[in-house]
Formats: structure tokens, sequence, C-alpha cells
């Protein structure tokens, strides 16, 4: 892909295994089952969206993968071995890009890359330019981060998480805040970008063309607690345009997956 | 701006032209910058100008340290939070010279009650402001970091730190004018040297000319310091973290 020495360009990308996960939220005076007890195995560089009305636990299930919460229960395992807490290997991205203000572009998307003590100052700079021009923003790399569009924002967040070679990519929603014109580009950019990295990837939506878009697998989650509800393996050829008919024709499945009633082949086809 | 200054001056020479009250109380414009530059002749005026500004300097280096140092510590704990903030509020209350009092109890006549002025008077608005800036940090930018590698010690310097830096900088402004109050006060009451000291020299004296010269070079010196100083950097801060549009170009 580049002649630019990747950091941890060895990086396999990584089985993510939950079992019998289980996440419950207990307050003073109460106590909110979010998650599971569920089951799901991703493989190694596979894209599965996970698709669930909105506070079903999605959310919960990513924080428990990147190691921001524990489960309360089961396990969850990445290549084998129990997440224990946040770590290089999975990177995240957020609906806000959560880019920092004190750094220019180039600073934000290196940023991950100082962790790495191998690397030089002026190697860094050379993967973090890659990386810009990879999501298509060669000319920002010295603009601060308040001069970018949230669709270029999003953008330096997701060169940012994949520039230390993670070997799972968690995405929260990252494009829930954009507007339609932005947002189908980055579909067919963040497409490119899986193709060219091939990382593990988690992604979190309750847009269920933008599933059927982008994914390898996707997984639709039950109302709170979240369990797995339906899945279903997409075999439409990539790139994938977002107006695709079979986009929307599988679109129109998830939401009936989405709605409780399981959809008959064919009989959900979207005007 | 400058007009407006100038009508001012101008309001204030037909005033005192008028000679409703004594020269001794109400000086003219044109007595007490003369009375200045006989200040500054006879050397009274430079020396103390240094004396106030060292001391300045001295209390509020000490002060931001003390002053930031807590404030992290109550950004990061809860319990020394809700311990801390409730008495900080409270001393703020206290005007600088309710300080001078007990200052000259504990440590006597020498410069240390001073610095115990300063110190009191503005460290509790910088420890509030940082405790603020750190509370108030984006999570997300937390959780990021960690996703991307950063722990301990690296995520107070390269991600907490600069995150709460424009809170920080507003308070270590703040802090700045509250210890300038602080240093004239504590020179008022104890001093043989010091702007505060040529103010109470002044009224001593029936000189109302020094006296209104000595506050323009109070008031001079601040402005000076916060403008050109504190009000850049908080603004450059403020521009750079996307709070503030620049309208200065950079």
């Amino acid at each position: 892909m580049t002649a630019v020495p990747l950091v941890g360009a060895d990086n396999a990308p990584s089985r993510i295994t939950l079992r019998g996960t289980f996440k419950r939220f207990v307050t003073p005076r109460a106590w909110v089952d979010a998650l599971g007890p569920l089951d799901l195995e991703v493989a190694a560089g596979e894209f599965v969206v996970l698709v669930g009305p909105s506070g079903c636990g999605k959310t919960t299930l990513l924080n428990l993968v990147a190691g921001f919460e524990a489960p309360s229960g089961g396990s969850v395992e990445v290549d084998g071995e129990t997440v224990t807490g946040p770590g290089p290997d999975r990177a995240m991205i957020f609906q806000e890009p959560a880019l920092f203000p004190w750094l220019d572009v180039e600073d934000n998307v290196a940023f991950g890359l100082r962790q790495h003590g191998q690397l030089s100052a002026s190697d860094r700079r050379a993967v973090a330019a890659e990386y810009l021009r990879l999501v298509h923003l060669e000319g920002f790399a010295r603009a601060f981060v308040h001069e970018l569009s949230g669709g270029m924002k999003q953008r330096a967040a997701l060169a940012r998480a994949l520039a230390p070679r993670p070997r799972v990519l968690l995405c929260d929603e990252p494009f829930g805040s954009l507007d339609a014109l932005t947002r189908e580009r980055l579909y067919a950019e963040l497409q490119e970008l899986h193709a060219a990295t091939r990382r593990t990837t988690l992604f979190v939506t309750h847009n269920t063309r933008e599933a059927a878009c982008l994914a390898d697998r996707v997984v639709v989650l039950s109302p709170r607690p979240a369990r797995i509800a339906t899945v279903r393996r997409v075999e439409l050829p990539r790139p994938r345009d977002f107006y695709d008919p079979r986009v929307s024709e599988l679109a129109g499945a998830i939401l009936a997956d989405l709605r409780g009633a399981p959809a008959a082949t064919g009989a959900t086809r979207l005007a | 701006m400058l007009a407006f200054l100038a009508g001012l001056l101008l309001l204030w020479q037909i005033v005192s032209s008028l000679a409703l009250l004594p020269s001794y109380s109400l000086p003219s414009p044109s007595q007490t910058a003369l009375r200045l530059v006989e200040l500054a002749r006879d050397g009274s005026l430079l020396p103390s100008v240094e004396a106030s500004v060292v001391r300045m300097l001295l209390g509020f280096v000490l002060s931001a340290a003390i002053g930031l140092s807590v404030g992290v510590a109550m950004g990061v704990s809860e319990t020394v939070n809700s311990g801390l903030r409730s008495l900080f509020l409270g001393v703020q209350t206290l005007p600088s010279a309710a300080w001078v009092p007990i200052a000259l109890l504990l440590f006597g006549l020498g410069d240390a009650a001073i610095y115990f002025v300063i110190v009191m008077s503005s460290m509790a608005a910088m420890a509030i402001a940082a405790a603020d800036g750190i509370a108030n940090i984006p999570p997300h930018y937390l959780r990021a970091a960690r996703s991307l590698g950063t722990s301990g010690l690296a995520l107070s310097t390269r991600v907490a730190l600069p995150a709460a830096l424009p809170s920080v900088v507003t308070g270590i402004k703040l802090g700045w004018t509250l210890g300038w109050h602080g240093v004239v006060s504590a020179e008022l009451i104890k001093s043989s040297i010091g702007l505060g000291f040529l103010l109470s020299a002044g009224r001593e004296l029936n000189d109302a000319a020094q006296v209104v010269g000595i506050m323009l070079v109070i008031v001079l010196i601040g402005l000076l310091l916060d403008r050109l100083l504190f009000s850049f950097i908080e603004r450059r801060i403020r521009v750079r973290w996307g709070l503030a549009t620049d309208t200065s170009g950079r």
C-alpha cells in the first residue's frame, strides 16, 4: 500500500469473542441490565455492523470491547486474551470526532504513534502524512481542528485511529451527526480504507441503510438488554453504492428485523 | 476610546478648576502629572514600582504554584473538591485588605506578611478555575487518548492539562488581578517602600496629587500586564481551541 514504514505493519487483525457477555449498571438506587447475556464472534478482518433500537446497549458492547467498561458476567476476548482495559490494539472513533484542539491535524493523526517508542519524529510525520493522504486531507496537515468541516474532522479522527495500525477498529455512530452528502462520501471512503487496511471492525449504528452499505455481517440487537435478534451475512459486491437497490432492499429487511417482524424474502422492497 | 479618555481628562480639569474642593483634596490632572514627575525625579517612584512589581511576581508565582496544584487535586478527586470548594468560595468573599491584620499577627513586619496576603487573595480563584477546567474536560478526549494507548502520567501531561488550559489561563489572569490588589493592600498598611506605601504617605501629607498619581500608576501597571501578557495568551489559546474566532489574523 505504501513505502512508508507503517507502525506495527505486522499487526494482524484480531478475532473478537464475546461469550455469555452481560452488563448490568448498578446505581445506589437502581440497576439496569444493559446488555446480554450474548455470544458474538467477529472474525479477523471482518466488518460487523451492530444495529439496534436506540438505548439498546450497542455502545455498551463497544465499550466492553474497548475496555472502557468491564462485563458484569461472561467474557470479552480479543485473540483469546481477556480484555482488561483500553489499549492501542483497539482504536475507537466516536460520534464526536474528539480531535485535540491544542494540536494541529497532523499532530492529532500522529498522536497514537508516540506510544511506539521506536519511531523517530520524522517517521511519525511520514506515517501521519500517509494516513492524511488516505483520508484525502493531505493539504490540511497544519490546519487547526476548528478550521475543518464536520466530515473532515471525522476523516482526521479515522486517520488518527488507524495510523498506529490497531488490530481492531471500533466505531460508535461516527457519521451520526454529519449531513447526508458528507456521510455518503464517507461510506465510500470507509469501504476503501477497510479494503486497504483490513482492520477487524465493529461499527455501531441505528441507520439500516448504512449497515447494509458497509457490513460483511449485520447483527441486529433486541431492545435493552441487548441480545442478538438476527444475523445477516451480506454478500453484495464492494464497493457498494449507498443507492444500490440491493442495498435498499437489504436495509428494508434489516428494518423489518428491527421491528421484530421477520421479513419474508423479497417482501420488503423499498419504493 | 482615546477620545473618550481625553474627554474624561478634560472634564477632570474643568471640575478641579471650579475649585469646589481645595486642591489638596481634589488635584487637577496637571498637578497630578507634575507630582508624578517630581516623584520620579527625587528617586522615590521607581524603587517603589520595582518593589511592588517584584513582590507581586514572587508572590504570584508562589500563589499560582499552590493554587494550580490544589486545583488539579480538586479536579481529579471529588473528595478533595467537595471539601475545599465551599471553603475557597467563602475565602474569595474576603477583600484582600481583610487579610492584612492576620498577616501582620502571623508574620510580623517582614515581607512574608505581604506574600501571605498575595497568596490568600489570589490562590483560591486559580484553584477553582483549574479544578473546573479539569472537571469539565470532555470525556471523549480522555477516551480517545486511552484508546490510542495513552495512560498514567502521559494522560495528564499530554491530554488533561492542555484540555484544561483555557480555563486555567482565565484563572491565572484573574489571580494576577487579585494578587495585585493584595500587594497594594498589604503595602498600604505595612511597608516603607512600594506603591501602597506611597499612597498612604500621600494621604498623611495631605498630598492628593500624589495619591491620585500613584493610583494611576497602579492601574497602569495592572492593565499593562493584563492586556499585554495575559489577555494576549488567553486570546491565542481561545482562538486555537476554536472557542473564539480569530479577528487579528495569525
